[in-house]
């Protein structure tokens, strides 16, 4: 694999120079340039021309740093060693390395430009291995959370289907043996688990709506947010009529950039949660509010039982169950939260969770446009 | 009357069908199928259908084109059934000139409502002047059309003549939905730009003076993207 790899690199290299060689003498060029009509005007308008040497250390900076490889670093240094002694030491308009203490003076000057264009072209070669490894870095954790999500997904579809496998062939296997509230315990079960299922796949067309490729290209428009609350609870209250919600929206009118579906997604995922986690029968507070006319803030409040604080750390990661928790005993909510950051997140908002002193808080922010459209 | 009304659902998906069949049947509807778009025009053209329900997914036919062809002769109530996810499809269908539309997965209860309320407007086509002069009343809320006047829990509304000609066009439809578009040529006229905007603006304000509040609206609900429905009357 070795040989192969060399020969890939110097070909790309190759290919590399054949269209970056004219960059390469451009820019050096014109730079050298500069570099000596600033020099010569320098040392023809004030009397000390010694000083012109900085001049061609800054333009070897600049050359290195703006041009591919090493080279041209080093022609650089050495033109502007030869151009420091022609033009501005003793005797002038001459080579002469030979005066005495010349050989060491340029030699020193020489050697200290080689290593500035060669720390610069190192620098350069760094940065862009940096920028490099960040890129991949964004790409692993857009997959995590793609493999996080499918791992949640794959669990939670699983549990509901089997009790409704269960269910219904037991049902039928024994229609006669059951008595009718056996018979209705079951059916009911079924329809509780099928609403389960609904509840999933309507997060997996949620998610489906979000292109992976750029954050910009979920289909925004501007929306009111009371409209979009509004349908969002009304739905909520359609599948859990048994659980209040308290609504409370801003007086002023708000219309922001979203994908409404999606949002109204997150609040009902958020309300459910509330619903099934919690565990109380007060209220669920739904509040939303401006924050600084540069966010509008969604709270979802509970009175509840509180998350407990190592899940609270991992709560949108997808890792649907925390430790000491038997993954059986609690339908997830890992996968709906994972959505919900997931959806926040491309709409540049952000999504925080915690405890108050009697249950827990979920809040989600969306930024309102600093330009807003007529 | 004493013939029952006859329902033709034109559904692809055999589950769906036998569990639309089922239940509207105990409803004493009479139900004819169809799995397939040609076969459920050839029964509607017979004339012996009083309602459609219209699967948009179809096989062979864009649902869309069926209810431009229906329309083409008929005014019959359509009711589409759709998938949750696509908005646009539904708002072409409304505009297109179905009645009203119908979100998969759905409840008995829901169908038969919206099965209520679109007989009931067909019906109405008829004494299309009669209900001009009936005010419309829904719970502590009465629009009297004739003296264009607002009043909730006996409180008289001030509303501008755009905001006006809003609810009453909402009330006048009361319990279907009207898109957008319907809206916006209705109230603004045709030349209007494709821009809800200037209405989600004032049907905010409505919103302000009619319901108690507006994020738990009892009487003009939305549906997100696509337009806006009054609710029934008592």
């Amino acid at each position: 694999m070795r040989p192969a790899f060399f020969s890939e690199r110097t070909q790309g290299r190759e290919r590399m120079s054949q269209r970056d060689l004219l960059h390469n003498i451009t820019v050096t060029a014109c730079i050298l340039a500069v570099a000596v009509i600033s020099s010569a005007f320098f040392f023809l308008t004030t009397d000390n021309g010694n000083n012109a040497s900085l001049i061609y250390v800054l333009a070897i900076v600049l050359i290195s740093r703006y041009t591919y490889g090493y080279h041209p670093g080093i022609i650089a240094s050495i033109i502007g060693v030869v151009a420091v002694n022609f033009f501005f030491t003793y005797p002038y308009g001459e080579l002469n390395f030979t005066m005495t203490g010349y050989p060491i003076t340029f030699m020193g000057m020489l050697a200290i430009a080689l290593i500035t264009s060669a720390t610069t072209t190192h620098m350069k070669a760094q940065a862009e291995a940096l920028s490099e490894r960040e890129k991949l870095l964004m790409e692993a954790e857009k997959e995590k959370m793609r493999a996080n999500l499918l791992r949640a997904v794959s669990h939670d579809l699983r549990t509901p289907l089997t009790a409704i496998i269960g269910s219904s062939s037991s049902y039928l296997d024994n229609r006669e043996q059951l008595s009718q509230s056996e018979k209705d315990q079951l059916v009911s079960h079924i329809y509780d688990d099928a609403n389960w299922l609904l509840h999933m796949v309507e997060n997996l067309l949620a998610v489906t709506r979000i292109h992976p490729e750029s954050a910009a290209s979920i289909n925004k428009s501007m929306e009111p947010v009371e409209e979009v609350v509004a349908e969002a609870v009304s739905r909520f209250k359609a599948r859990y009529p048994e659980s209040p919600v308290q609504v409370c929206t801003p007086e002023e009118f708000y219309m922001i950039p979203m994908d409404p579906t999606l949002i109204e997604q997150v609040i009902m995922n958020l309300l459910e949660n509330a619903a099934i986690h919690a565990h109380s029968q007060e209220a669920i507070d739904l509040t939303v509010t401006a924050k600084d006319g540069q966010w509008i803030r969604f709270q979802i409040k509970d009175y509840g039982q509180g998350i407990s604080p190592e899940r609270l750390e991992t709560i949108f990661e997808g890792s649907p169950y925390g430790a000491g928790e038997s993954a059986d005993s609690k339908r997830g909510m890992g996968i709906g939260l994972t959505i919900c950051k997931t959806i926040i997140t491309v709409h540049g908002g952000t999504i925080t969770a915690h405890n108050h002193a009697h249950g827990a808080v979920f809040a989600f922010l969306l930024p309102i446009p600093t330009q807003p459209c007529a | 009357m004493s013939t029952k009304l006859s329902i033709l659902v034109i559904e692809d998906e055999k589950n769906i069908c036998n569990f639309i069949k089922t239940s509207l049947q105990l409803q004493d509807y009479k139900i004819i199928t169809s799995a397939t778009a040609a076969e459920g025009l050839s029964i509607a053209n017979s004339g012996s259908v009083d309602l459609i329900l219209l699967d948009l997914g179809l096989p062979d036919m864009d649902g869309v084109n069926i209810i431009r062809q229906i329309r083409s002769w008929s005014s019959m109530p359509i009711i589409v059934i759709s998938a949750r996810t696509k908005e646009q499809d539904k708002v072409e269908a409304l505009d297109c000139g179905a009645d009203d539309y119908i979100t998969k997965p759905f409840g008995t209860k829901e169908l038969m409502a919206r099965i209520r309320t679109a007989m009931r407007h067909s019906n109405r086509l008829v004494s299309e002047d009669e209900k001009y002069k009936r005010p419309y009343i829904c719970k502590e809320l009465v629009i009297d059309f004739d003296k264009r006047l607002i009043t909730l829990k006996g409180q008289n509304i001030h509303l501008t003549q755009i905001e006006f000609k809003i609810v009453s066009l909402l009330a006048q439809n009361a319990g279907k939905v009207l898109t957008y578009d319907t809206i916006l040529t209705h109230v603004w006229g045709p030349y209007i730009e494709q821009n809800n905007q200037i209405l989600r603006v004032n049907m905010a304000n409505v919103r302000r003076k009619l319901e108690q509040n507006p994020a738990e609206p009892q009487y003009i609900l939305t549906e997100v993207g696509i337009g806006y429905r009054m609710a029934e009357e008592d």
